[in-house]
Formats: structure tokens, C-alpha cells, sequence
């Protein structure tokens, strides 16, 4: 059987290989894209090279130029079958220079990562809150404000076992949170897709 | 600070593996939020390793974490021990090594997540972005999943 894999260095590889990889790697939700079979194991505590973060610098054709928060640049490569999200899932044109991101894929012996997910602008900060209304919620994360966007249609409060629910007012001041969102870049400002609650 | 007595149970993870809750979290060099994270209690943590932060790295680690308040008595593992740590909702695992103090347990004591049927409670571990998004998409931000030893 052809892991997942073997079809994203298909689809990089050439040999009118790409669309056809692109439709057998189906819709790639984000649960479905972490068949690592074959993948050599990484030591444990060490840097992975089938993972990248940093920020878009440039975008050429179906190619993010990305500069790691270490200063390392990484040429992160999109297919069709690539799952890309940004508060939910988002076609490539959604990527924007000065988005952050974090990446998983492979690595290509010339380098570039060939993604099978990239995360856009994507954050899972926990803190307790200072202060909520209708459609914000300030957040204390460590010691600093996050001004966090109540987005209609997207942003759901998972209370515990509780499946997610449009509705956050059962969310109260002062308890603690975990929020998962897309950062608004060069901001102190998130827009929520999840808000998980212990209560 | 709360200290174990001779009569206490054994810390539960010497003797099996344990279920909890796993999320991420950032540190190291970072964008956004996460810029002022930093490298972890160990000095050494960063997104793009396969690290994981564990609630009983000191005892100034488990005075900020408290996990026996959610009846956890886990064992001492310092910078560096490595963990399993398996997603139950996929069945994939990863292996890391402990580079950070955390998650706060206590603060999200009782709490539950769930894939389909199964489900896993409280706070136990938290992974990099590295290593989480191995077992799970980072977009899944909270998963059940089993930790161990290798």
C-alpha cells in the first residue's frame, strides 16, 4: 500500500505524478494526516526535520518562503492534497506574507518540506479571564492581555466532554481557559476557533 | 508543597501506563503570543523539537502543577527522561523528552475529552508543536491520549 508519504514525494518528484497524488491523499482532514509509516524516527528531544515554524516572508507559485523564529529559512512546499488551516480549513490562497505557521510534511533531499498540513497564524494559549462581553473575551496569558475575537460561525466552547457549542456564555471571568485561534499578526489579538473550559 | 508519606500509593506511572489529557504548547524562539515563552524550566525547549513538558519536574515544578489535586501521584522525571506518548484517538504515538514544567493540572481538574467513545481526563502532559502534530492535528487542540515509557 502506498503511504501517504510515498505520494507527497510522488506528487514532488514529477512524473505527472502531483494531481494524482493529490486526489488518492483525499480530502487530508486534519485527523487523517498523520500516517508516518516508513518516516525515519527522529531522536526524541532533537529538532524534526519534517517540521517547520516561522512566518511567511514571500509566496512564490505553490511555494511558502518561510523565515524560522531561529532565523533558519525554509521553503515549504504545497499540493494539492496539502491541508491548509487558518481558523478552520482554507484553500493556498489564504496564505499570506507575515502569517506564522507551523508545518509537518517531508523533507526532500533538496530541502523543501513538502506539507502534508500547514497551520496558519495558529495558537493554543492558556490563561484566565480578565473580562468577557458578547464578542471578546481579554484574556491573561502569563501576564499579558490577548484580546480574543468571538468570530460568528466559527468560534465554539467545548465545555469538558461536552460536544462544542456556539454559545460561550457560560464562559465566567476569572476561570481559566485553554484557547485555540488564529493570531492576527503583529497583534495582541486572536480571532477564537475553540475555547476549552474544564467546567 | 505536598509530599508523598511512606503509606501512600506508589506514583501510578512507575507501575502502567496512564491516560490523560494532551495538548500543546508553544516555546523557544517564537511568533505571536508565543514570543515571550521562552526555553522552558529545562532551557532547552523549543517548538520544533519532540519535547514535552511534565507536571513533576521538581518540587517547584508540582507546587505550580498540582496534579495530586486531581488524585494524580505521578513520578519525578526530570530534564531530558523520555515518555510515549500515544493519541488513543488515531493509535499513533510519539516518543519526547521532557523539556518544560507543566501543564497546571489542577487548574483543569475533572475535565474530559473524548473521540467518539473514548475518553481520557485531566491534564497530564503537554507537546510541542513538533511532536503533538505527529499523533494529532494541531487544530485539535486537546486529545484523550495514553503516556508510557518506551
Amino acid at each position: 500500500m502506498t503511504s501517504r508519504r510515498q505520494m507527497l514525494k510522488s506528487a514532488l518528484l514529477g512524473g505527472g505524478a502531483s494531481v494524482v497524488a493529490a486526489t488518492a491523499l483525499g480530502s487530508l482532514g486534519p485527523e487523517a494526516a498523520f500516517a508516518t509509516a516508513g518516516a525515519p524516527e527522529v531522536e526524541p528531544g532533537t529538532v524534526d526535520p519534517n517540521f517547520a515554524e516561522g512566518r511567511i516572508r514571500s509566496i512564490k507559485d505553490n511555494t511558502l518562503l518561510v523565515l524560522g523564529s531561529n532565523m533558519v529559512f525554509h521553503n515549504i512546499r504545497v499540493v494539492d492534497g496539502t491541508s491548509l488551516w487558518k481558523l478552520g480549513p482554507v484553500p493556498f490562497e489564504q496564505a499570506k506574507p507575515g502569517d506564522g505557521l507551523y508545518a509537518r510534511g517531508v523533507r526532500m533531499p533538496d530541502g523543501v518540506l513538502a506539507a502534508e498540513a500547514v497551520w496558519l497564524n495558529i495558537v493554543n494559549i492558556k490563561g484566565h479571564i480578565k473580562n468577557i462581553t458578547s464578542d471578546k473575551i481579554h484574556l491573561d496569558h502569563n501576564g499579558q492581555e490577548v484580546l480574543c475575537h468571538v468570530v460568528p460561525g466559527k468560534s465554539v466552547a467545548v465545555h469538558s466532554e461536552s460536544p462544542p457549542s456556539a454559545d460561550l456564555s457560560m464562559l465566567r471571568v476569572s476561570q481559566h481557559v485553554q484557547i485555540l485561534g488564529a493570531w492576527r499578526p503583529d497583534t495582541n489579538e486572536v480571532d477564537i476557533a475553540t475555547v476549552f473550559s474544564p467546567h | 508543597m505536598v509530599r508523598r508519606q511512606p503509606t501512600d500509593p506508589p506514583p501510578i506511572d512507575l507501575l502502567a501506563s496512564v491516560q490523560g489529557e494532551v495538548s500543546w504548547f508553544c516555546c523557544g524562539t517564537a511568533w505571536g503570543p508565543c514570543s515571550t515563552t521562552g526555553k522552558g524550566a529545562c532551557g532547552t525547549c523549543n517548538s520544533g523539537s519532540l519535547q514535552h513538558a511534565w507536571p513533576n519536574t521538581s518540587d517547584a515544578c508540582w507546587a505550580i502543577t498540582h496534579p495530586d489535586t486531581c488524585g494524580f501521584n505521578l513520578s519525578r522525571r526530570t530534564c531530558g527522561f523520555q515518555h510515549r506518548i500515544t493519541a488513543l484517538c488515531s493509535g499513533t504515538s510519539v516518543v519526547t523528552a521532557i523539556a518544560d514544567c507543566g501543564p497546571q493540572t489542577d487548574l483543569f481538574c475533572g475535565e474530559k475529552s473524548c473521540c467518539g467513545a473514548t475518553c481520557a481526563s485531566n491534564r497530564l502532559i503537554d507537546l510541542t508543536p513538533a511532536a503533538y502534530s505527529k499523533i494529532a492535528s494541531l487544530s485539535a487542540g486537546l486529545r484523550p491520549c495514553e503516556i508510557s515509557t518506551p
